[in-house]
């Protein structure tokens, strides 16, 4: 697919040529973008190279495709099903018996804590998973394809090399770029810097993305892994009536329960739990409204709500029954996992916080500019953020912790005071000040940023004309200081996006560099020259044959080095 | 970890290479200890006799794994028909014909008239020779599922891949890029596209003709260069974007001269941006009112080729994902080692060296079996053995089948104790033997086989004897004392710590862990299909070994 910008047809190398003339009127003259064709290459080009696959590998799910489709083709996950020997049929034989002995482990490719990651079964597991993805799902045959691999930026060194080392000696991929999820994320929002809060399995991680680059990222477990299991105990104690052993087979199988997480899970909207929830002064963000007028036009049916139930048919124990489990209870699991309002914000430890303080506390420790610029760009991907209601939740509890606290990071009784005493001094000289588009959460720092630009502006829309010009000029103006919530299309999409447009990666690895050097030759990222890195990624297609004995830099990007 | 013992696996040798690969910390198994066929990785590396295959020149085993594949034909499992390659590509890797799976039960999907509710009382007949025909729709007929639960229904009932692909879930028409170019060139006043509306694929569509436009547009020296990591600020075009971030230039200053430096970020939904919906309180009336049953399972989900759908209305019926049929070529040497009938219909191959044919079979059964044999007529139905008892000695015959036309010589290894926490004791009785070659079929009619039925009645087996032997094939016995699966009597070695956690899955089975070493002589170059007697003297020793793993059966809890 790399072979051209057409939406169409790309596995034609003559389509390519033709590309340019579907980009629109440019803005002046300049030199139109150069295609690097294959077809100036050799005559041996013309083989798989046009085929570039996107690999996504996250703790559960691997998902790939080629770059260009807006989707992956295969969707995998490695359960204790696919780890059973060749030619094992079990799982077609009628009455099988049910798994109760597998947990998270036997469901998980990897873990970030690699004392429990045998990573030779990692490999394996990965290399059975892609080899069904290649020949199932994608009808590819095993000849070299280079690939992109989007990776979360916090996946350990030897896992990494442990995905490159399958890919170049088990599928002999010639060249492979590295992408960060969250980078991609971005992309695939169709902005340029943002919030990035990836719901996953293992963990949620935060992460923000300022011009394309990673500039913060914080982690807590309180992920799908924490909410399976809160949810877990809560069918053990509806189940057995006593509390979770920790030794022992399970009471529902793992599947089971996931899902019954799937299928039920839902959030409660913010305003029927938490009184204290004042009612906003001024909201700005659209979406943020509509929440709001839902709330005020069903009271009645959001009553009747609380008090039905589910029946859930458990096929897992036996004798297969059905269970009454109400939706307020299973919304209490969710509460408990992503929020746990009900403890202080003290006691929880720098890996557990919950959602809501943890992108709190992200925001805070960001630079004022990057913070004004990501809190209209938060975009949420991940598996747990499908969960119905969680992401207005997550906004709206973070609104109104931004509104009672403002971005003061210091806390506890006297401070509470004294803010409340001043809080509405300061929200009446912000009013006052008409340039401002600052919310009140702002407070002074954030009025502080819109004022050089202000004063900048000023002094060039001294003259008449030009301003006049400008006033008739289409303003486009980064919103700044305000909650927004973009929708993205995830991280394989983006690299999907980032891939066809041939826009260079983050860090590419070269298969004859990787079987020399492994993991140990990539230098540091500062180490390298920016420009010739790019000009062989950029010509990817001749690098790959040309490069072999040539020593250059090259580097992991964002994993860093050994 | 099959279900029915006994059996037996073979690792292919390949696995080695893999095993020493990612950190380089773990050792060669052949150096330092036995393969451990209760591993969670040797279940990646053990196959079955029939799913091996033989590379003659590298004279190796040659497993899934360890192939290379190239695609003969691409077919829809469903109809049959064949796709040709090209299509793959620009129309994906499902049917795109009338063939598709039901979204409940994954059973397939017939198109057929609906039926109007004043025939009811009509013989079926009748409305199916109705010549107008329609409306159509898709329907189960294992589970009763039809489109018209979600409201789609077709016009004709041929071509449902195009007719289905216009249609979102609720019949509404689906919007395409196409059409909204076209609404905008009618009416460009009109506002964008609601948020709501666009799917996936739109916003795709939308965010790569952003991103294309962008990219022309934008200064070509750093064109590209955001993504990067270490991005230098050494060009004159990046210092002016940082400086114009704190002047706040960028934002509202003069016209900028040319080009802009960078590409902006999107700004409406032409653009590719959605903003996100917040908003989920109709998703959950819907979910809290309708509970388990409205919801799709993560099967129904995982089934999917789009994104994934929470409720049962929102699955889409799945078009068939295309097979392929797949030629194999050995990766050292690139010879082909399987080549399937591009025909579709064809189950023949044209080129297959399955390994069968080139290492013994080795089949594995208790000397006295507890099991009384099936009937023929009860067939398919197999008859476990009874558990063996702890500390109790077993007899087990193996038996080697020799496939080759020359005598070959097998020498066994088998670790006095099985690997894992109880293990069992293991005893070889005839570890070396010779196996005669696979010559004329009717030498073991015409033999006289009086002195092997005679060995039979002996009292047992004997140490270093063979217990069986015909034309091609030895029998020799294997003496297993099975180990108590009773946590309290683990024996404690040394100093490490013993495992005293519950029995986990698949530790009753017994496994035996076997190296099977095997040397002949045949001529160089091999030339297996041509006659055996060319040349005599250019005759050379080959050897080839591996490891496999006898299921000998379960040990009773007890």
């Amino acid at each position: 697919m790399s072979s051209g910008t057409g939406p169409t047809l790309a596995h034609r190398s003559v389509a390519s040529i033709r590309s340019a003339p579907i980009l629109q009127e440019p803005g002046a003259p300049h030199t139109p973008p150069r295609t690097i064709s294959n077809t100036y290459g050799s005559p041996a080009t013309i083989r798989a190279d046009d085929d570039f696959l996107i690999i996504q590998i996250g703790s559960r799910f691997v998902r790939a495709g080629f770059a260009g489709d807006n989707q992956p083709k295969a969707v995998l996950t490695c359960g204790p099903k696919d780890q059973r020997r060749a030619g094992d049929f079990r799982d077609w034989q009628p009455a099988g018996d049910v798994d109760l002995q597998s947990g998270d482990k036997d469901y998980e490719l990897w873990r970030y804590d690699l004392r429990e990651v045998d990573l030779g079964l990692v490999y394996d597991k990965l290399d059975r998973l892609l080899r069904d993805a290649f020949g199932r799902c994608l009808l590819i045959d095993s000849r070299p394809r280079r690939a992109g691999l989007v990776l979360d930026s916090g996946v350990p060194i030897p896992i990494l090399s442990t995905v490159l080392d399958l890919l170049f000696k088990g599928f002999q991929t010639p060249m492979i770029s590295l992408m960060s999820s969250a980078t991609m994320s971005v992309v695939a929002g169709g902005i340029r810097s943002g919030l990035v809060i990836d719901m996953g399995w293992a963990e949620t991680v935060v992460t923000s993305v300022y011009e394309y680059r990673e500039v913060k990222c914080t982690r807590s477990i309180r992920g799908g892994r924490y909410l399976n299991h809160q949810l877990y105990k809560l069918l053990h104690k509806i189940l057995t009536d006593k509390e979770e052993e920790e030794e022992g087979a399970r009471v529902i199988s793992f599947a089971e329960c996931e899902d019954i997480m799937c299928r039920l899970m839902w959030c409660r909207p913010p305003a029927s739990k938490s009184p204290q929830a004042q009612k906003p002064a001024q909201r700005q963000s659209q979406q943020l409204d509509t929440v709001e007028e839902q709330d005020e036009s069903e009271p009645e049916p959001e009553q009747s709500l609380q008090n039905s139930v589910a029946s859930i048919p458990l096929r897992s124990i036996n004798p297969p029954r059905t269970i009454e489990v109400p939706f307020d209870k299973i919304a209490d699991v969710c509460d408990d996992t992503f929020f746990d309002l009900s403890i202080a914000h003290s006691a929880f430890d720098d890996e557990d916080f919950p959602v809501h303080l943890l992108i709190y506390r992200h925001l805070l420790q960001l630079p004022m500019d990057v913070r004004a610029v990501c809190m209209p760009r938060i975009i949420f991907t991940g598996g747990c953020s499908n969960i119905l209601g969680i992401k207005g939740r997550i906004m709206e509890e973070v609104t109104s912790m931004v509104k009672r606290k403002g971005w003061a990071n210091v806390s506890g009784k006297h401070v509470e005071e004294s803010r409340n005493s001043q809080f509405s001094d300061r929200r009446a000289s912000i009013a006052r000040s008409v340039s401002s588009t600052a919310t009140a959460s702002d407070l002074g720092e954030e009025q502080e940023s819109s004022r050089p630009s202000s004063i900048a502006s000023q002094s060039d829309i001294a003259d008449p004309i030009e301003a006049k010009v400008a006033r008739h000029r289409p303003q486009i103006s980064q919103m700044q200081g305000e909650f927004r919530t973009l929708h993205s299309l995830g991280p394989w999409a983006g690299a999907s996006l980032v891939s066809q447009l041939k826009i260079p990666a983050m860090a590419t690895v070269d298969r004859e560099l990787w079987l020399q050097q492994g993991a140990y030759g990539a230098s540091r990222p500062n180490e390298i020259d920016v420009k010739a890195q790019q000009r062989q990624s950029m010509g990817a297609g001749g690098f790959i044959r040309g490069s072999g004995g040539h020593h250059t830099n090259w580097t992991l990007g964002a994993w860093g080095n050994v | 970890m099959s279900p029915s013992t006994p059996y037996t696996y073979i690792q292919c040798p390949c696995s080695d290479q893999t095993v020493s690969g990612p950190g380089g910390a773990l050792s060669d198994p052949e150096e330092n200890e036995a393969f451990d066929p209760k591993a969670p990785r040797s279940n990646y590396s053990l196959y079955p006799l029939e799913y091996l295959l033989y590379c003659e020149d590298c004279q190796q085993i040659r497993c899934p794994r360890c192939v290379t594949e190239e695609s003969v034909t691409y077919y829809c499992p469903n109809c049959l028909f064949e796709v040709p390659s090209s299509n793959l590509r620009s129309e994906g890797n499902r049917c795109t014909r009338s063939c598709y799976q039901c979204p409940v039960c994954i059973g397939p999907l017939q198109v057929g008239a609906i039926q109007p509710t004043t025939d009811a009382n009509l013989l079926p007949t009748q409305y199916q020779t109705n010549p107008t025909g329609g409306p159509y729709a898709l329907f189960c007929q294992y589970c009763n599922w039809t489109s018209t639960e979600i409201s789609i229904e077709f016009d004709r009932p041929s071509g449902i891949y195009n007719q289905l692909s216009k249609v979102n879930n609720g019949g509404q028409p689906k919007l395409t890029l196409r059409d909204v170019k076209d609404r905008r060139k009618d009416n460009p006043d009109e506002p964008p596209v609601p948020d709501d509306q666009v799917d996936a694929d739109l916003q795709f569509a939308n965010l790569k003709a952003f991103y294309q436009q962008q990219l022309s547009e934008s200064n070509t020296s750093i064109r590209g260069l955001p993504l990067h990591d270490g991005l230098g600020f050494s060009s004159p075009a990046a210092l002016t974007r940082i400086m114009s971030l704190y002047t706040g230039r960028g934002h509202q200053g003069r016209l900028q001269q040319g080009p802009a430096d960078i590409m902006r970020e999107a700004l409406g939904t032409n653009d590719g941006l959605k903003i996100a919906n917040l908003d989920e309180s109709k998703d959950i009336k819907k979910l809290i009112d309708g509970g388990w049953g409205v919801t799709a399972s993560l099967e129904q989900r995982s089934e999917q080729p789009t994104e994934p759908a929470r409720f049962e209305d929102e699955l889409r019926p799945i078009a068939y994902l295309l097979r392929s049929k797949r030629s194999k070529r050995c990766p050292s040497c690139r010879h082909i080692i399987s080549k399937p009938e591009a025909k579709v219909v064809s189950t023949r191959f044209k080129i297959r060296l399955v390994a069968k044919s080139y290492i013994p079979t080795i089949t594995i059964r208790p000397l006295n079996p507890t099991a009384t044999p099936v009937p023929v007529t009860y067939r398919p139905m197999v008859q476990e053995e009874t558990p063996l008892k702890p500390h109790q000695a077993y007899h087990f015959v193996v038996t080697f089948k020799n496939p080759l036309f020359d005598n070959i010589k097998v020498t066994l290894a088998s670790p006095p104790k099985t690997p894992g926490r109880f293990s069992s004791r293991v005893t070889v009785l005839c570890p070396q033997f010779e196996v005669d070659a696979n010559t004329d079929m009717w030498d073991d009619a015409l033999k006289d086989d009086e002195k092997d039925r005679s060995r039979k009645a002996d009292e047992g087996p004997e140490v270093g004897k063979i217990w069986e032997k015909g034309r091609n094939w030895v029998s020799i016995v294997l003496e297993v004392i099975p180990a108590s699966l009773r946590i309290d009597q683990l024996e404690k070695k040394g100093n490490d710590n013993i495992d005293t956690s519950p029995l986990k899955k698949g530790e009753d089975l017994l496994e035996i862990p076997m190296f099977v070493r095997m040397e002949w002589e045949s001529e160089t170059q091999a030339d297996m299909d041509g006659p055996p007697s060319k040349d005599k003297e250019t005759r050379e020793k080959r050897e080839l070994a591996y490891w496999c793993v006898l299921g000998v059966g379960r040990i009773s809890h007890e």
